[in-house]
C-alpha cells in the first residue's frame, strides 16, 4: 500500500517537475524570441520602417573626389535594415559611422545618394553613456567679453532647469535680453546660438558638443538636419533641444552625426549641399524577425526554426500549433467539468469545421445535417442492417444531404450550403451513428443532451482556435505546447470531483 | 444566489466529507490501480466468464453451446433439447442488447416469455446478426452464446415494471462492499438504468434488506407503477449472493469489480455477468459514499482470507 502510494506521489511529483521545467524553458524561449527575433505578442503588430535619403550635390573641380558623409549608427533605438548608395562610378565604402565615396577626377555637377532603412523605434532615454570627455578648454575671452559672459551666466541662473537649459532658455527669450543680443553675432542662427552656449559651458568647465539628427516624420523632403546640443553632466551625455531646452532624445528622432566631425566632407568639389528626405513605410513585425536575428547574431537558430520554412508549410504548422490547446480544452471539459461528449475529439473536429464555415452558418448547417441524418438513421434501424453497411449507408446519405444543401443554397444565394461541404463527412456520419445508438439505448433526452454537450465542447474549442491572437501566440511561441503537454498529463492525475458530480451527488449531502 | 447554488450543487468538501467517490478518483485510484488491463477479457467475454466461474464453483446459467460461424447457425436445433428454454446473447454484448430469451420451442417456432412467436428463420437471422457484431461493442465479429434460461424467482415480480431485476454488488479487494438492485419503471422505458428513471434500491450489505429507494435522485417508498412497498425488500439467500460476489475476486483477479446476480427459483443465486468498470450510481441508491467504505477495507479488513472468511467478516463487522 505504502509503495503504491509512493509510486503515485512520484508520478505527480515528476509531472510537476516536468511542468515547471517546461515553463522555465518556454519562458526562456519567449524571452529569447522577443529579444533577439523581435517577436511580439500581438499578431498584426507592425513596425515602422524609415527610409532616410541623403542627396549630396556639388560641383566637381577637376581633382580626385572624396566624399565622406556622416551616417546613423545602429543604436538601441534604431536598427539598420538596409542601406545603399546610388553613386555611379564611385568606389564606395561604408564604415561604422561614415560613408566614404571616392572616384577619379571629374568635372561638372555631381549628385550622389545615400539611402538607409531603419526600424525598431522604442522610446529612448536620451542619455548616451560614453567615455568621459576631457575637461574642455576654456575659451579665450577678452576682458569685455568676459564681463558679458558673467552677466549672461548670472541672468541665466534666474531661468529654470540645469545650466545648459537655463542658457538655452535665456537665448531664446522673447524679447531678447539686450546683453544676449550684444553677445551674439548680428544674424542669430541655431548654429551660432549652439556655438556660444557651448563656449559658455566650456567657460564653466562643462564639456559639450553638437549633434545633428533627423526628426522622423511621415513624409519630409529636402530639409537639413536639426542641430542639437549635448552636454556632459553628472557623468552622462545629455541631449538638449536648442529652442525649448528640453532634455532627451525627441520621439522619432535619429542622430546622424555627433561632435566635432562634420556632416559632409568633400575633397575635389565645391558648392556642396546636402538635403535629406524621410519616408515612412510599415511592415509586419514578424517579417523582420530574420533580419533581427541576423543583427543579433542569432541567424543560425532562426534558420533552423519553423519560421524560416516556406509560407505554405508555415501556415499548415500554424494551424497545427493551436490544437494542443484545443485538446486541453476537451480534456478539461471531460475530466474536470465532466460533460459527456460524443467521442473524445469529435468536438474538436466540429470546431475545426466551424472555423472554416463561420459560426452561424456552420451551426445551422450542423443542425440540419444532424436532423436529417438522424431521421434517415431511424429509418435504417428498422431494416436491421449490419454495422458496416449501415454506417456506410449513413455516410452516403450525409454526402447526398450535403450535395443538396449546396445546390439549394446556391440557388437561394446563401452560404449555408457551401458551409456544409466543410463538415468532415465521416465525422458527421459517425456522430449521427453515435447519437442514434444513444437515442435507442438511452432515449431521445440523453441523445440530445450528448449532442448539446458535444456542441458546447466544440464551441469552447471554437472560441479558442478561431481567436487569431491565440493562434498567433501558439505559433510564435510554440514551446508553450510542451507546457500544455505536461498540463494535460497533470490533468490525467486529477482525482478531484468533476463539476457535474457536484450536482449529481448533491442529494447525498444533507 | 449562493443559497440557490447550494440547493443544486454540493461543494467538493461536502462530498469529500460524505465520502463520495468521484469518477476521476475511481478511474485513477481504483480501476487503474487494481484492475489490470489484460484481465478485462475475462469479464468482457461472457464465454470466458462462464468457464472461469465453473472452475471456481460459481453458479451461472448453464452454457448450452456457442455459435461462432454463420454456417453453424443451423446447429441450434441440435443444441437445444426439446422443450428446453434458453437464451441467445452476444458474448461481448452490453446493456442487454441482442439478448433473445426463448421460453419454449417446437419443430417450427420459438416463443418468448412475452408470448411473441418467432419462426426458425427469424431466430437464425438473429444469430447471424449477433455473429456479425450488430449488438456488440465496437461492432466487431462476435460469438453467440446459448445458455439456459434463468427461471426467475417470483419474489421480485411485484417490484419491477418489466423484466427481472438483478442485484449489483460492488466488490473491492474481494470484499462485497455495497449492493443495490435496479427496478425498471414505465418512465425508464422498462430499462434498468438509474439516469433514465429506473428505481435504485440500496441493499444493506449485511442483510440484503432495503436501505433506501431513490428515483431520479429523490427518495421514494413505493414503486411508481406497481405500487409495491420498496422499504420491505429482503433479498433471500443473501449470504449466497455475497459468496458469489466474493469468489468473483479470486476468479478474475480484479480488485474493483461489479457482479450482477440473479435469483433462480430452483438453483438459487446465479452470477449473470461481471463488470470491470462498475458505475457510481450505487452510491446514490445507498445514500452512502463509496470512498468511506473502500478506505475502511484498505485500513482494517484482513488480507488473504478465503471468500467464505471474507463473507463472514462482512456479515459480522
Ligand atoms: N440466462 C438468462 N435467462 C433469463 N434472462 C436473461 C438471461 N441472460 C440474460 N437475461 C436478461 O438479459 C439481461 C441482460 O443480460 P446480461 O447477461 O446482463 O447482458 P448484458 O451484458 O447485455 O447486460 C439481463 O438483465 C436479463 O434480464
Ligand atoms: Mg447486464
Amino acid at each position: 500500500m505504502l509503495e503504491r502510494l509512493k509510486s503515485f506521489v512520484t508520478i505527480r511529483f515528476v509531472l510537476t517537475l516536468c511542468l515547471i521545467a517546461s515553463c522555465l524553458f518556454a519562458g526562456y524561449k519567449i524571452y529569447y524570441k522577443v529579444k533577439y527575433w523581435g517577436f511580439s505578442f500581438a499578431p498584426h503588430e507592425r513596425t515602422d520602417i524609415w527610409t532616410i535619403e541623403a542627396d549630396v550635390n556639388f560641383t566637381a573641380n577637376g581633382e580626385p573626389i572624396k566624399i565622406s558623409l556622416a551616417k546613423p549608427q545602429s543604436s538601441n533605438e534604431y536598427k539598420i535594415l538596409d542601406e545603399d548608395i546610388v553613386a555611379p562610378g564611385y568606389k564606395t565604402k561604408i564604415d561604422k559611422d561614415r560613408v566614404i565615396l571616392s572616384t577619379a577626377a571629374r568635372e561638372g555637377e555631381q549628385n550622389v545618394y545615400y539611402r538607409i532603412l531603419l526600424f525598431d523605434n522604442q522610446d529612448a532615454k536620451g542619455k548616451t553613456a560614453a567615455p568621459a570627455p576631457q575637461a574642455p578648454e576654456k575659451p579665450i575671452y577678452s576682458e569685455q567679453e568676459k564681463a558679458i559672459a558673467e552677466e549672461i551666466l548670472s541672468l541665466a541662473s534666474k531661468q529654470s532647469g540645469d545650466l545648459p537649459q537655463q542658457l538655452i532658455r535665456l537665448f531664446n527669450q522673447v524679447p531678447p535680453e539686450p546683453t544676449v543680443t550684444a553677445f551674439l553675432p548680428m544674424k542669430k542662427t541655431t548654429k551660432n546660438v549652439a556655438e556660444n552656449i557651448s563656449k559658455l559651458l566650456a567657460y564653466k568647465g562643462i564639456a559639450s558638443r553638437m549633434a545633428r539628427g533627423i526628426k522622423l516624420e511621415e513624409e519630409k523632403t529636402a530639409f537639413s538636419p536639426d542641430l542639437m546640443l549635448e552636454a556632459y553632466l553628472n557623468g552622462r551625455w545629455k541631449l538638449y533641444d536648442l529652442t525649448t531646452g528640453k532634455i532627451g532624445l525627441p520621439k522619432d528622432f535619429i542622430i546622424i552625426q555627433r561632435g566635432g566631425t562634420s556632416l559632409l566632407d568633400i575633397a575635389g568639389g565645391e558648392d556642396s549641399s546636402i538635403k535629406f528626405s524621410v519616408l515612412k513605410s510599415v511592415t509586419n513585425t514578424f517579417n523582420l524577425a530574420g533580419k533581427r536575428a541576423k543583427l543579433s547574431n542569432e541567424q543560425q537558430a532562426y534558420d533552423h526554426s519553423i519560421y524560416n520554412l516556406p509560407v505554405n508549410q508555415q501556415s499548415a504548422i500554424k494551424w497545427l500549433m493551436v490544437f494542443p490547446l484545443a485538446i486541453l480544452v476537451i480534456a478539461v471539459v471531460r475530466n474536470f467539468v465532466g460533460l459527456k461528449t460524443m467521442g473524445t475529439f469529435t468536438p474538436m473536429l466540429i470546431a475545426m469545421a466551424l472555423v472554416k464555415t463561420g459560426l452561424g452558418a456552420g451551426l445551422l448547417c450542423f443542425v440540419i445535417i444532424m436532423g436529417l441524418g438522424l431521421l434517415i438513421r431511424a429509418l435504417f434501424s428498422k431494416l436491421n442492417l449490419l454495422l458496416v453497411p449501415r454506417i456506410s449507408a449513413v455516410v452516403v446519405c450525409v454526402i447526398l444531404i450535403i450535395q443538396y444543401m449546396t445546390e439549394i443554397s446556391y440557388r437561394f444565394d446563401s452560404d449555408i450550403g457551401t458551409a456544409a461541404s466543410f463538415f468532415p463527412i465521416i465525422i458527421m456520419a459517425w456522430v449521427i451513428e453515435r447519437a442514434s445508438i444513444t437515442w435507442e439505448e438511452e432515449g431521445a433526452f440523453n441523445a440530445c443532451r450528448e449532442i448539446i454537450y458535444s456542441l458546447i465542447a466544440a464551441l469552447a474549442t471554437y472560441v479558442i482556435i478561431c481567436n487569431e491572437t491565440i493562434r498567433y501566440i501558439m505559433f510564435a511561441f510554440n514551446e508553450l505546447n510542451i507546457v500544455l503537454l505536461f498540463l494535460i498529463m497533470m490533468l490525467g492525475t486529477y482525482t478531484g470531483y468533476r463539476l457535474t458530480e457536484l450536482k449529481r451527488f448533491r442529494p447525498l449531502v444533507k | 444566489m449562493f443559497k440557490w447554488l447550494s440547493k443544486y450543487f454540493a461543494t467538493p468538501s461536502q462530498l469529500r466529507k460524505a465520502g463520495i467517490l468521484g469518477m476521476n478518483r475511481r478511474n485513477f485510484k481504483f480501476i487503474a490501480k487494481y484492475n489490470k488491463r489484460n484481465l478485462y477479457p475475462l469479464v468482457d467475454d461472457k464465454v470466458q466468464t462462464k468457464e472461469l466461474a465453473q472452475k471456481f464453483g460459481i453458479t451461472t446459467p448453464r452454457l448450452i453451446g456457442t455459435i461462432e460461424y454463420q454456417h453453424e447457425a443451423k446447429n441450434l436445433k441440435d443444441m437445444v433439447k426439446d422443450g428446453e428454454s434458453f437464451v441467445i446473447k452476444p458474448a461481448h454484448g452490453s446493456g442487454g442488447k441482442g439478448v433473445l430469451v426463448i421460453k419454449s420451442h417446437d419443430e417450427n417456432t420459438f416463443t418468448t416469455p412475452s408470448g411473441r412467436v418467432l419462426s426458425y428463420k427469424e431466430v437464425y437471422q438473429h444469430i447471424s446478426n449477433t455473429l456479425s457484431g450488430l449488438y456488440s461493442l465496437g461492432g466487431q465479429y462476435d460469438t453467440a452464446v446459448i445458455e439456459e434460461m434463468v427461471n426467475f424467482s417470483h419474489i421480485f415480480d411485484n417490484y419491477s415494471y418489466q423484466g427481472i431485476p438483478d442485484v449489483r454488488i460492488i466488490i473491492y479487494r474481494g470484499y462485497p462492499v455495497m449492493a443495490m438492485t435496479r427496478l425498471a419503471t414505465a418512465a425508464s422505458g422498462g430499462r434498468a438504468n438509474l439516469h433514465q428513471g429506473a428505481v435504485g434500491v440500496g441493499l444493506d450489505i449485511k442483510s440484503g434488506k432495503t436501505l433506501k429507494a431513490v428515483m431520479r435522485n429523490q427518495p421514494i417508498t413505493h414503486h411508481p407503477d406497481t405500487n409495491a412497498d420498496l422499504t420491505q425488500i429482503e433479498v433471500p439467500f443473501w449470504t449466497e449472493h455475497l459468496l458469489i460476489a466474493a469468489k468473483a475476486y479470486e476468479m478474475t483477479g480484479l480488485g474493483y469489480l461489479g457482479a450482477d446476480i440473479v435469483l433462480d427459483a430452483d438453483k438459487g443465486p446465479m452470477m449473470l455477468e461481471l463488470n470491470a468498470r462498475p458505475g457510481l450510481a450505487v452510491q446514490i441508491a445507498n445514500g452512502i459514499g463509496l470512498s468511506k467504505v473502500l478506505k475502511k477495507v484498505d485500513k482494517y479488513y484482513p488480507k488473504r482470507l478465503s471468500p467464505e472468511e471474507r463473507v463472514a467478516y462482512v456479515l459480522t463487522h
